[in-house]
């Protein structure tokens, strides 16, 4: 077998063997897990000359805004524009009657709670973008204009409480779609049972139950959502601010007959973040979709922006009211959960509750349940990620128990850490048949944790230490398996340029700001044997390849691979080029660049290819690929005397298929664990929360671009802080309509709110991606959220099972209100 | 089912009416003269009266390393610093700024101020939207206070909204600027 068909023999191993533990790591890592390379991205964002799809000013553009919908439930019978049309600078108004405008659309992920079609007359949110879109000389005019289209509404009876929703007699909310109740459940992933719940009560010590309720959130993505829409004769040229730019270039493919892939010029400039929220909603498309027909129409460039209002109209996974009981053994075992959650508009597949206690306990009996309900708000989407709800629970049983029997809660943890069902006997087993080498992550996490932390000095009895500052002192603990590992396909090619030896990296990607882009480079690096300096991604342009998304949170598992397999085979195509004749020409060929030495005799370090029995013999790659970069196979350098070598150009492309965690057909043991401490101090006269530290343990598998991975650390503690007790979206009970769409009255943590936060990775290699690795963007955010429950019942010794936990309810579960 | 019949506004009327002065609505009244100094360059601009200094320098000017994260003086990325003093450029009319000098994020990184360099090696960043919101706050925080204490800086930064949670990779890079000048200015080779 030749060393090229072995490489690709190796790949497709990788490729379809992605069920076990990496089984060709490397040896050595000199960028991978380095604290300090730069950020790729660095200088251009801190000197704002990083250009975001807002940016965008094309001559000639038009700006779009739409019509929102004053009520929570209404349909347009009547809509004059014609005052709006005269207004000057508006050069067109589309409407939700035009005869263009498809009932039905592609419009992305999740189109199950609105109608797909990209302009709706219907609204079933207020708020919600439809009736009309305005395109003007400026986002002022059009916003102007708006004002001036006049119309009769039917307005209809709305829910926004998901009990009283789910009321065979209430008004339906979504008559369109849903006119047999309120009450959908896709019946795929909303229910986890194994064992049998009451026999696991009957076996049980004690048995508590309890009410959670969390109100909704939002993902505040700094970047208003928007787009562009460019006509170059039957092309369109498109910039997009959007976390799944390739996946939204498979819908747009579909739309108007069909686009042909190859005449759709995608730009993914940097993106303000998104935390996946709008991207997931379908009139984020349908603005795209507008556009296009206006641009096409007024044969102009056409920007359409939603306003940081609409930027609210949307909620997270966890909004609900959730019903909890649960069994256990007076050593802290739990025998038993049942969990119902009563789970407002989740347009994404929900989740059971007890998804986590399945995946991270050997609790044998579990039983849970997500009711989907739908009310006239936003839909619910993944924001940061879709696991808050199992978390919440998973963090509210943990500790309830523990503060029902006086134990500590890491105690109760690692009594019943284990997965599916099973003890950690079992879990062990399942690590060494995947391959992994056996380590009890739990434990690890919570002893550097732990130790960080100073946890044994700072646990106390709940309610009875007072400080000094007469404020009540708290520590809280949860913990729960780093889930982040997605199902998903991933393509990167990788180029050696030409001149001067440096490596292109190539994918286009969703530039959120986690630095992927520099994790990509430093696997490049390392397996090519380069410098890291030397190797360069930007991701904002449509090379043909593209990374797995959700790009910023948990693609690593993917992407990882394609871009390592990508290195290798052209690592190889390196050294076969440096010890082949070159410039294969009618006259004949040249000498290698390397005579009689093999592939395998060869290696490259720090972007230099030298002879490994003979280091003095060596060249760097600059030079290497300089002889070749020539104006053409040997053009006007052969009369000089010069010869030059010429080769094929050195390019390799990976691409990797992941089956992955979200799979349900193909469920796999998760084997990495994270441990969370948080310390509080709360006012009992004011019933203010004061956090004043967070420790995150995360076992990341392996660490590739450490600085990455704190900044979700400490960056998911302030978000994780501020949703835990800042965060709610208001509506009005009395109209339906939303109190608080704004960045005053919608609080989120600022740079006063931050307290210390320690960062711990540690590094098992128990993760299904390249050397080990599971992703973690997504974890923090989720988890602190919950973690501060346990911490301010430590505080004031009662439990406040409202979320967020504001002032208002501190004060009221101290019965002081 | 009820049916309830009536014309409303599509918009609310405040709302509305500061929203369009900030995105630079129709002319409404003839347009203004204006003299100023943006970035160590001098501009004789005719602005329309209720054109923001926002939307002047974002979107007429071009220069767009200012963002627009809020629409209304709630998030600080569109911070400039004018006649010293870091200021809400969408809460500012350009037509106020005559004979006024204002210092964007683009001229803060041409006169090489360490804040770029610092920022960038400690990951004051992710999505980056917000950030030169963040490095012209910190910048008018170094010209007035050259050695802030790390509760100067949080306050100094206290208006400036990030998403991501970047927040305490300020307080180490704002510092670590600030020692830079410090040394720049016994060296003798001290920035204005």
């Amino acid at each position: 077998m030749s060393k090229q068909s072995e490489i690709e023999t190796e790949r497709m191993v990788e490729m379809f063997d992605n069920l076990r533990a990496d089984k060709y790591p490397l040896k050595e890592f000199k960028c991978i897990g380095q604290k300090g390379p730069r950020r790729v991205d660095g200088l251009a964002k801190a000197s704002g000359q990083a250009d975001y799809t807002m940016d965008v000013q094309l001559p000639g553009m038009l700006h779009m805004r739409f019509l929102d919908s004053p009520y929570p439930h209404a349909k347009i019978l009547k809509m004059d524009t014609s005052k709006a049309e005269k207004l000057p600078g508006v050069t067109y108004i589309l409407r939700y009657d035009d005869p263009e405008l498809p009932e039905s659309e592609n419009l992305g992920f999740f189109t199950v709670f609105q109608n797909d079609k990209p302009l709706d007359g219907i609204a079933h949110f207020e708020g919600q973008p439809m009736g009309a879109a305005v395109a003007a000389d400026t986002e002022g005019i059009a916003e102007e204009a708006l004002s001036l289209i006049e119309i009769e509404w039917e307005e209809r009876p709305f829910n926004l409480d998901p009990i009283a929703a789910s009321d065979p007699n209430a008004p339906l909310s979504f008559p369109e779609r849903y006119m047999d109740g309120n009450h959908w459940n896709r019946g795929v992933l909303d229910e986890d049972i194994h064992g049998d719940v009451e026999k696991g009560f009957a076996e049980a010590d004690r048995v508590i139950e309890f009410k959670i309720t969390r109100a909704g959130h939002t993902w505040i993505a700094p970047e208003r959502p928007c787009g562009v829409w460019k006509w170059n004769g039957d092309c369109a040229e498109i910039w997009l601010k959007n976390q799944r730019g390739y996946v939204a270039k498979r819908y747009i493919k579909t739309w108007f007959g069909g686009i042909p892939m190859d005449k759709i010029e995608l730009h993914m400039p940097y993106q303000g973040a998104t935390f996946g929220g709008w991207t997931h909603t379908d009139w984020n498309l349908g603005g795209l979709y507008c556009a296009a027909v206006v641009s096409r129409r007024t044969k102009r460039p056409v920007k359409y922006v939603f306003t940081r209002r609409e930027d609210f109209y949307g909620s997270s996974m966890d909004e609900g009211i959730y019903f909890v009981k649960v069994g256990f053994k007076k050593d802290g075992k739990i025998t038993a959960v049942d969990g119902t959650v009563y789970h407002v508009n989740a347009i994404h597949p929900a989740y059971s509750p007890l998804r986590h206690l399945h995946e991270n306990t050997r609790i044998p009996h579990l039983k849970g349940q997500t009711k989907s309900i739908w009310v006239n708000k936003g839909p619910a989407v993944a924001i940061r990620c879709e696991m808050l709800m199992p978390v919440l629970v998973q963090t509210m049983v943990m500790n309830r128990v523990a503060a029902e029997l006086g134990m500590d809660p890491i105690e109760v943890a690692l009594k019943n850490d284990g997965g599916q069902g099973h003890d950690m006997d079992w879990l062990n087993e399942q690590k060494k048949e995947r391959g992994f080498e056996v380590r009890d992550s739990l434990k690890e996490c919570i002893e550097k944790g732990k130790a960080e932390f100073k946890w044994d000095k700072s646990w106390h009895e709940p309610g009875t230490r007072k400080l000094p500052n007469g404020r009540m002192h708290g520590v809280g603990f949860t913990w729960t398996h780093e889930w982040s590992d997605s199902a998903g396909t991933g393509e990167i090619a990788i180029r050696i340029e030409r001149n001067d030896g440096t490596a292109t990296v190539l994918g286009i990607r969703c530039d959120n700001g986690v630095d992927a882009e520099n994790s990509y480079c430093q696997i490049v690096a390392d397996e090519l044997g380069m410098r890291l300096e030397d190797v360069h991604y930007n991701p904002r342009f449509d090379p043909g390849f593209h990374t797995n998304s959700p790009d910023s949170a948990s693609s690593m598992s993917i992407n990882g691979w394609a871009v390592r397999h990508a290195a290798r085979i052209l690592k190889q195509k390196i050294l076969e080029s440096a010890t082949s004749p070159t410039a294969p020409t009618q006259r004949g060929s040249y000498q290698p660049a390397f005579r009689n030495t093999k592939p395998e005799d060869l290696d490259i370090t720090d972007s230099v290819i030298f002879v490994k029995s003979d280091p003095s013999r060596q060249m760097s790659l600059a030079d290497f690929v300089r002889r070749m970069g020539t104006q053409g196979p040997l053009a006007n350098l052969e009369f000089q005397g010069v010869r030059e070598a010429w080769t094929e150009p050195l390019f390799a492309y990976g691409y990797h298929v992941q089956l992955g965690d979200y799979n349900p057909n193909h469920p796999r043991e998760k084997f990495c664990r994270q441990a969370h401490f948080m310390e509080v101090e709360v006012d009992t006269e004011t019933g203010e929360i004061f956090i004043t530290r967070i420790v995150n343990a995360n076992d990341v598998g392996k660490v590739i671009n450490r600085m990455s991975c704190e900044g979700q650390q400490y960056g998911g503690s302030v978000m994780g802080m501020s949703r835990g007790k800042l965060e709610e979206v208001i509506h009005d009970p009395a109209t339906g309509i939303m109190l608080n769409g704004n960045l005053i009255d919608y609080k989120v943590a600022t740079i006063k709110d931050v307290c210390p936060i320690g960062t711990i990775l540690v590094e098992t290699g128990m993760g299904y991606g390249p050397y080990g690795v599971v992703g973690i963007g997504e974890d923090i955010a989720t988890l602190v959220p919950a973690l501060l429950a346990p911490a301010v019942y430590n505080a004031i010794g009662v439990w406040i099972d409202e979320f967020p936990i504001t002032p208002d309810r501190v004060l009221k579960a101290l019965g002081k209100i | 089912m009820p049916l309830l019949r009536g014309r409303v506004r599509c918009r609310r009327g405040v709302e509305r009416a500061r929203f369009q002065d900030a995105q630079g609505a129709r002319p409404t009244r003839p347009r203004g003269g204006i003299r100023l100094t943006i970035n160590k360059s001098k501009y004789d601009l005719n602005v329309e009266p209720n054109w923001t200094l926002y939307y002047l320098i974002h979107d007429v000017l071009g220069l767009t390393g200012s963002k627009q994260f809020c629409d209304r003086g709630e998030c600080g990325s569109c911070t400039m610093i004018v006649d010293g003093k870091p200021v809400l450029s969408c809460m500012m009319l350009a037509i106020e700024c005559d004979g006024k000098t204002v210092e964007t994020v683009e001229g803060i990184a041409d006169e090489g101020h360490p804040l770029i360099e610092a920022y960038a090696k400690h990951h004051a960043m992710q999505c980056g939207y917000c950030t030169p919101g963040f490095v012209v706050t910190s910048k008018a925080l170094l010209d007035r206070n050259p050695d802030p204490t790390g509760e100067e800086v949080v306050e100094a930064l206290a208006g400036n909204i990030c998403r991501c949670g970047t927040y305490p990779q300020h307080v180490i890079a704002v510092k670590e600027a600030a020692a830079k000048l410090q040394v720049e200015k016994a060296a003798g080779r001290g920035q204005k």
